[in-house]
């Protein structure tokens, strides 16, 4: 193994990938280091129950295609990676048998609001055309730079007069739930627990003072959701192709025992196998911030008070996801069909929330420990992408939103309740898809969150968006305010996964941000940014 | 009264950013520069359908230093001889509006009708001076359009004349 570099990155998930790449694309010379047997952190595929069925163990859902610069700077679809859209996108479906459908067509959704609350659905087009009109900009703004304060947001918002020209954007959301804006705007509790249990899926708790002012942005990509063709790890080889064109290195296996620092500046790092590897100009980072300041540094190179910070400050979400995943000879079939067809074309379900405070509940118990009655939403891949299964059958998602440590037995609890939780998923979802028999469902495997955390270690707790999505954990807060801009305290050593702003999911965004930060200290031409 | 996008008309413009800047009480320090695409779009007179003019605007300790008109060519690359730092891009009937004071910027940014592209964070710390810029275009200079002015009606045959 050769044994230096000009940037050495810890991690190649998403963000690793995406940052070597660029730096790759930059001249420099690059490896990305992966603990694991392959590349792609979450973005993992596997054939978890029977062969030929392609299982997204963790992300599955992909949300900024297209409104994320790399994707198009990294040219990710001439690497083999397609992406379908669903026609149908997302549907809830109640217990009294009616649905609410989002349809990639707005007057189509607007349709299906409307037989709930004809003004919710003209209240729905507005919103959904005025983020429409700024998502992109927002974006630009918001995501894809490294981060503003909300002091400076708030105060340009302002002087723009903002709050004047938009109906439904505010500097007031800044203290709101979602629950006070959807309340606000809608009026009837089922639209609202649709809308709610959107912005859930996407991270952000509906109860949660101050999510309100991300709420619009998550409605300009509410019909924004792709599948990523023969699974999600394809995006993952599909970076790792673009690194190795531009002459980057990936190595799996290979575990970072330490960072090493010397003069107070990171000059490399040391294999668990003990290979020494150098790097002539950057280490970054894309784990968690407890192993990179806590296990990988030794204790003298950071200052005291930030490991104290990391060890007591850092926050995580809490609540996580249980999944299961099935091999099914069908695809569901709801009764709610009677109500409206197309709810049995929805790539996503919502089973069977009908008011936020039913949300609102859930979060309740999920933050005592306990296990909900499941109401999991529902995934079927295959309708849309037919290469992830064998011919004539259908991989299912279930997840469920869970507490990662159970009252009484902890996240060890797990190990026990996979198997019952799973099989109670699974009649729920059969209680809306009665189809769904068990000569249907061929095989079947939970994911639990602990198993995250022990599979994708960088989310402690299980915490799936590497950090919480609240306020004071946002932009350049996130995920401490002397981490908030990429740079460490020490010297050459970046932070650049989902642990920064903006946040987890597949955004590509904490790589991006970290990139304009390394490209102004070590001096590269952003030749990424085509103005 | 100058001819809209006439020569005359934008150094009316110019002059009125660089009257007004002195007026404000943080202005930036250093510069940037800006490329305007306006996309003819079958209804405004000034630009055919399909066509495009565009152009360079460096702006400089808060004052425009100068402006050009550029070719589709050199529009269409990156590689100007100073770098670019904000594009802003958007149909002709839209920035008729603008001039005319019809169609408020902020509103056609945030409507999505211009698309702005660059570091959205330095217009966001300045934007006591990107109000000035933006008003000295809407409001700044008297306009004749001599070719009507808008609202224009559907290929711009019911223009509401000068």
């Amino acid at each position: 193994m050769r044994s230096d570099y000009d940037a050495i990155i810890i991690g190649g998930g998403h963000n690793g990938l995406t940052l070597g790449s660029y730096l790759a694309r930059s001249g420099l010379d690059v490896v990305v280091l992966e603990r694991r047997h392959e590349e792609g952190g979450g973005l993992c595929t596997e054939e978890l129950t029977l062969p030929g069925f392609l299982h997204n163990v963790h992300a599955n859902y992909h949300t900024f295609v297209d409104l994320a610069p790399p994707v198009t700077d990294l040219e990710v679809r001439s690497h083999g990676v397609e992406y379908v859209r669903p026609e149908v996108q997302m549907a809830s479906i109640y217990d009294d048998g009616t649905a609410l459908v989002v349809h990639r067509e707005l007057d189509r959704t607007c349709e299906s609001i409307a037989r709930f609350s004809e003004e919710d659905a003209e209240t729905f087009r507005r919103l959904n055309t005025e983020a429409h009109g700024y998502v992109d900009l927002l974006l630009g703004t918001l995501m894809y730079q490294p981060p503003m304060s909300v002091k400076e947001l708030t105060k340009a918002l302002a002087m723009f007069g903002v709050e004047g020209r938009s109906e439904f954007l505010g500097v007031k959301l800044r203290r709101e739930t979602i629950n006070q804006f959807l309340d606000q705007h809608f009026t009837h509790p089922k639209v609202k627990a649709h809308l709610a249990f959107h912005g859930a899926v996407c991270g952000y708790t509906n109860d949660v003072p101050g999510l309100a002012i991300g709420f619009p942005l998550l409605i300009g990509k509410i019909d924004n959701w792709h599948i990523c063709v023969g699974g999600s790890h394809r995006l993952a080889h599909g970076l790792w192709r673009d690194l190795a064109q531009h002459g980057g290195t990936l190595i799996s296996d290979a575990e970072v025992d330490h960072i090493v620092v010397e003069d107070g500046r990171a000059v490399g790092v040391t294999l668990a196998s003990g290979e020494e590897l150098s790097a002539r100009k950057l280490v970054a980072s894309t784990l968690d911030v407890e192993q990179t300041f806590l296990r990988l540094i030794d204790p003298d190179a950071v200052p005291a008070e930030l490991r104290t910070r990391v060890a007591n400050d850092v926050k995580h979400k809490d609540w996580t996801l249980f999944s299961v995943h099935l091999a099914m000879s069908a695809a569901p079939e709801y009764a709610a069909a009677e109500f409206d067809p197309d709810v049995n074309r929805a790539w996503v379900v919502n089973l069977g929330y009908a008011s936020t405070d039913d949300l609102d509940a859930e979060w309740q118990r999920i933050r005592r420990g306990e296990l909900p009655d499941p109401r999991p939403n529902a995934a079927v891949n295959s309708l849309y992408d037919p290469t992830d299964a064998p011919p004539g059958h259908f991989t299912g998602l279930l997840r469920q939103f869970a507490p990662f440590s159970l009252a009484g037995t902890g996240p060890g609890g797990w190990e026990q309740a996979a198997r019952w939780y799973g099989h109670r998923c699974i009649e729920a979802w059969r209680r809306y898809a009665p189809n769904l028999t068990d000569d249907v469902i061929l095989d079947w495997a939970p994911f639990t969150p602990l198993e995250i955390s022990q599979k994708m270690v960088n989310m402690v707790g299980g915490d799936w968006m590497m950090g919480e999505i609240s306020l004071d954990n946002m932009l350049d807060q996130r995920p401490l305010p002397e981490l908030g801009q990429y740079r460490t305290p020490v010297d050459g050593l970046y932070m650049a996964g989902s642990t920064q702003h903006p946040h987890g999911y597949i955004t590509f965004g904490p790589a991006y941000n970290a990139l304009q930060i390394i490209a102004e200290d070590i001096g590269l031409a952003p030749w990424w940014r085509k103005i | 009264m100058a001819d809209i996008y006439s020569p005359s008309w934008y150094d009316a413009v110019r002059d009125t950013i660089n009257s007004k800047v002195a007026d404000i009480s943080d202005v930036p320090d250093g510069g940037f520069t800006v490329a305007v695409d306006i996309q003819g779009d079958g209804a405004s007179p000034y630009f055919p359908a399909g066509g495009a003019r565009h152009f360079l605007i460096r702006i400089d300790d808060g004052r425009c230093e100068w402006y050009r008109e550029m070719d589709s060519t050199e529009a269409g690359t990156f590689d100007h001889d100073e770098p670019l730092d904000y594009r802003f891009i958007g149909p002709a009937t839209v920035f008729d509006d603008i001039a005319a004071g019809l169609r408020d910027p902020i509103d056609a940014a945030l409507g999505g009708q211009v698309k702005v592209r660059g570091d959205m964070r330095f217009l966001m710390r300045q934007a006591e001076h990107v109000q000035v810029l933006l008003e000295a275009y809407t409001n700044g200079v008297s306009t004749d359009w001599p070719q009507g002015r808008p609202p224009y009606g559907p290929n711009g045959s019911e223009s509401a004349g000068a």
